[in-house]
């Protein structure tokens, strides 16, 4: 068994689909993506596949994640064809990856949302966590955003999932606002070292 | 196509107001397979409209099919819509939105055909709603040479009467041939800048299965009875419902839509024939759908393979009236499900018989989710099966249900009527008994452990073109008395009982043989709700009071028992099947007479068969 790293991302109309809709939309393109895919047992198969933390229904992703099971490592640039074929408009593959044994899995890495915000105040980088408890709540970050700077806001993408600030501040130089899902707090990001 | 302020309006609003509305998805038009097609110049533009909501209207196949059919021509186009939800009406309301094709985001009133389908009585309100959200002229009579050509099709055009003004044409029976000869005949008439509207429907008249209402007048006594229906100026009396006589040769949906949102049938749905001659004579279906063609096997097994390699789905139904009737079905569906069984495909089999082969099968077949499994047997005593010749028993019922308990099926749901004509009070108390003895002897004569019964228990609503259209359906206190001894008697551990709302079924009895005098009450409901068969917003006080206000007795049209030679509102739409045939059948049900099934046996005469097109095709050969 093998596991696939699809990095996909969900733009235009197809940010209007809820998690669930994109979850099978998705399941639908790995159904006809040639792939030799793993199914769960039971009377209702399903695809073994996770995808990472809900995105909020509105919300574009330049770069999503799931991870699916195969049993032997397909040709990857013919299943990228293939699902991009069978996705609705919006909804495109970026990129396949054979993930090695090592690798965690995409629940344990999958840990911190960028997101770029576009306003009238300008357009910035604003980061919370997406796992576990209290994660996700990027709709309380932009209300405490919007109130920081008396400006609305225009657009939201998320632009990456990443496993620690780190690896953020690392391509991302620049002023990334951290947003902390615990007490509300917004402030600038720097190196923690604790990642 | 200019593009006009009102396009441009339903542009902004999916930019600044869309995701206020519950579950978006269902407004985008981006399903894998949609066609996406721009309007055309000067071919025929067509939005096909399910007048429910996408999770409904998404799973059904006629306007599935349609769909395909007119998307292969070159010159025409066809984008779809559906009711709105209750949220997203308000919003577009407030807004001032018009009601848009979803693939185009044109509003409907900008294209050259709306074609409706009508499915069920308790969506005639919807349908209006539909037609004012849309900003167009409900009355045909008030539509000009801009508006759009409002036409309807599907069972409930078979007595459209109710909503016959609303209208400007409607086809009886099915749509693949005739479809073309109404984009032929629009195209023409588009080429002549649409002008004289009347005659353009006076030319469609003459199209075999094609009704326009404006042409016929209708006639009443004093009593409110029909006197006589006149046909105007030519039209055809009766108009006689298309039948395809080679399915193999009519197309289906090629790569059908995979809806973005859940719906009710997430599956994709394989027609393996058209038509029922059991004969049950309650059921409108097996009347007006004869009769039976089967495809046949190879083409399906192609189809169906077609089918799943284009949408990725993981539930092939092989769908009909009744199944396990196909000639070639064990053969079909192994060869199916074995084939499809390494992309974890289940095939399955909806509409079951109530006997164990059925059973058997439908479990041999697929790796079937052993969550719920439904028996029709419709009423519970022998005699009241012989009234409605359905023949089965209570051994095959038993026999049904203990092969699905081996089987592994713990969850069964049994459909029963009430209401049925004949019926007394011990064929209600039979519903009991019989539900009692399957809980004690339901696996091979021991008591099946742990087995979950819900019995689902209609209103028997007596339909036009069939052997009962003639019976007074029960009144609403009578019913309530039925399900009395209903809730007394299935007070049983491991069972539930559902009944339909009372007054729903009585209002689908009023609209289900209801006359052109209908028109102004479904009007008048429809400005205050939609959705009747929504139980959240089902109002009977809303229709009650709108057939008071316009002097109407909703006890007239439903209850009231009609003589063999009342003229009936639709009587000038034939579905083929001769009104002596139905009347023969009708007595016969009070005398307990059987008829048999002549998809095997002979011709009964039911009329449908003209010797020549229309006849009984089977897949194995032979008619
Ligand atoms: S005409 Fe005869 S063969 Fe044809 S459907 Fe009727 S009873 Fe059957």
């Amino acid at each position: 068994m093998k596991r696939i790293l699809v990095k996909y991302y969900k733009k235009g109309d197809a940010a209007y689909l809820s998690h669930r809709e994109t979850m099978r939309a998705m399941e639908r393109a790995l159904r006809r993506s040639g792939a030799d895919l793993v199914y769960t047992s039971g009377f209702h198969p399903r695809v073994k596949v996770s995808f990472a933390p809900a995105l909020p229904l509105g919300v574009s992703a330049e770069a999503e994640y799931l991870e699916v099971a195969v049993e032997r490592e397909p040709d990857l640039a013919d299943m990228t064809r293939r699902m991009n074929e069978a996705l609705p408009e919006g909804l495109r593959v970026v990129s396949l990856q054979v993930l090695p044994d090592y690798m965690p899995k995409l629940s344990r890495w999958a840990r911190y949302g960028l997101y770029r915000v576009e306003g009238a105040g300008g357009s910035f980088h604003l980061c919370l966590r997406i796992d576990g408890e209290g994660g996700g709540r990027l709709r309380d970050a932009l209300q405490k955003l919007e109130d920081r700077f008396g400006a609305g806001v225009d657009a939201v993408t998320r632009v990456g999932i990443y496993a620690s600030r780190d690896e953020i501040l690392e391509e991302y130089p620049d002023k990334v606002y951290f947003y902390h899902t615990e007490n509300g707090e917004l402030e600038i990001m720097e190196e923690s070292g604790a990642g | 196509m200019e593009t006009g302020n009102d396009v441009e309006l339903v542009r902004s609003f999916f930019k600044r107001d869309i995701a206020q509305v519950s579950k978006p998805g269902r407004y985008l038009g981006i399903e894998v397979n949609a066609r996406r097609r721009p309007l055309t110049a000067r071919g025929c533009n067509c939005v096909l409209v399910y007048p429910d909501v996408y999770e409904i209207g998404m799973s059904h196949l006629g306007l599935a099919i349609l769909y395909e059919e007119i998307n292969e021509r070159e010159d025409c186009m066809a984008d779809r819509a559906y009711l709105p939800w209750v949220d997203m009406q308000e919003l577009m309301q407030r807004k001032g939105i018009p009601l848009f094709g979803l693939e185009s985001r044109v509003p409907l009133n900008r294209f050259d055909v709306v074609g409706i389908t009508l499915q069920h009585e308790l969506t005639l309100a919807n349908v209006l709603r539909i037609l004012s959200l849309a900003g167009i002229p409900l009355r045909a009579a008030d539509r000009g040479s801009r508006d759009p050509l409002v036409v309807g099709g599907g069972p409930g055009a078979y007595n459209p009467e109710p909503v016959a003004e609303f209208f400007d044409l409607l086809v009886l029976g099915e749509g693949e041939e005739v479809v073309h000869e109404l984009l032929d005949a629009v195209r023409e008439w588009k080429d002549m800048e649409k002008g004289d509207r009347p005659g353009f429907l006076r030319r469609c008249a003459s199209i075999p299965g094609v009704y326009v209402p404006s042409l016929y007048r209708v006639h009443y006594r004093p009593d409110g009875t029909i006197s006589g229906i006149e046909p105007l100026e030519g039209a055809p009396m009766p108009v006689r419902k298309r039948v395809v006589s080679d399915l193999d040769r009519v197309t289906r949906p090629r790569r059908p839509l995979v809806p973005l949102v859940e719906s009710v049938h997430d599956r994709c749905s394989l027609e393996i024939f058209r038509g029922c001659t059991r004969g049950c004579r309650f059921c409108q279906a097996g009347m007006v759908y004869r009769p039976v063609r089967e495809r046949s096997e190879d083409v399906l097994y192609a189809w169906g393979r077609e089918m799943i390699s284009a949408t990725g789905c993981d539930e092939l139904s092989l769908s009909s009236l009744s199944s396990a009737d196909y000639s070639r079905i064990i053969s079909l569906a192994e060869r199916l499900s074995r084939d499809l069984e390494r992309e974890r495909v289940a095939v399955s089999l909806p509409s079951l018989r109530t006997d164990s082969f059925s059973v058997e099968l439908a479990s041999k077949v697929g790796r079937i989710r052993k969550t719920g499994l439904t028996l029709a047997p419709e009423a519970a005593s022998p005699r009241l099966r012989s009234v409605i010749n359905k023949e089965v028993t209570d051994e095959d019922l038993l026999e049904a249900v203990s092969a699905a308990y081996r089987e592994g099926w713990r969850k069964m749901k049994l459909y029963f009527m009430v209401g049925l004509p004949g019926e007394e009070e011990e064929d209600v108390e039979a519903i009991c008994s019989l539900v009692r003895r399957i809980m004690r002897e339901g696996d091979s004569g021991r008591p099946p452990r742990g087995l979950r019964l819900s019995v689902s228990v209609s209103t028997f609503v007596p339909k036009p073109h069939t052997p009962f259209q003639w019976v007074g359906q029960l009144s609403l206190p009578e019913t309530a008395r039925r399900h009395f001894i209903l809730k007394e008697g299935l007070r049983i551990r491991g069972v539930t009982w559902k009944w339909h709302t009372r007054e729903m079924s009585y209002l689908e009895g009023i609209l289900a043989r209801g006359d052109r005098r209908l028109g102004p009450v479904v009007e008048a409901a429809a400005r205050e709700g939609c959705l009747d068969n929504w139980s959240e917003f089902f109002s009977w006080e809303r229709w009650r009071r709108a057939m008071e206000e316009r002097g109407l007795d909703p006890t007239w049209y439903v209850e009231r028992e009609r003589g063999e030679e009342e003229v009936f509102p639709w009587d000038h739409l034939s579905a083929g099947v001769d009104r002596s045939f139905l009347w023969e059948e009708y007595q016969k049900a009070q005398r307990g007479e059987a008829t048999e099934d002549c998809r095997y046996g002979d011709c009964l005469g039911c009329g449908v068969c003209d010797g020549k097109e229309v006849s009984g095709r089977l897949a194995g050969g032979g008619s």
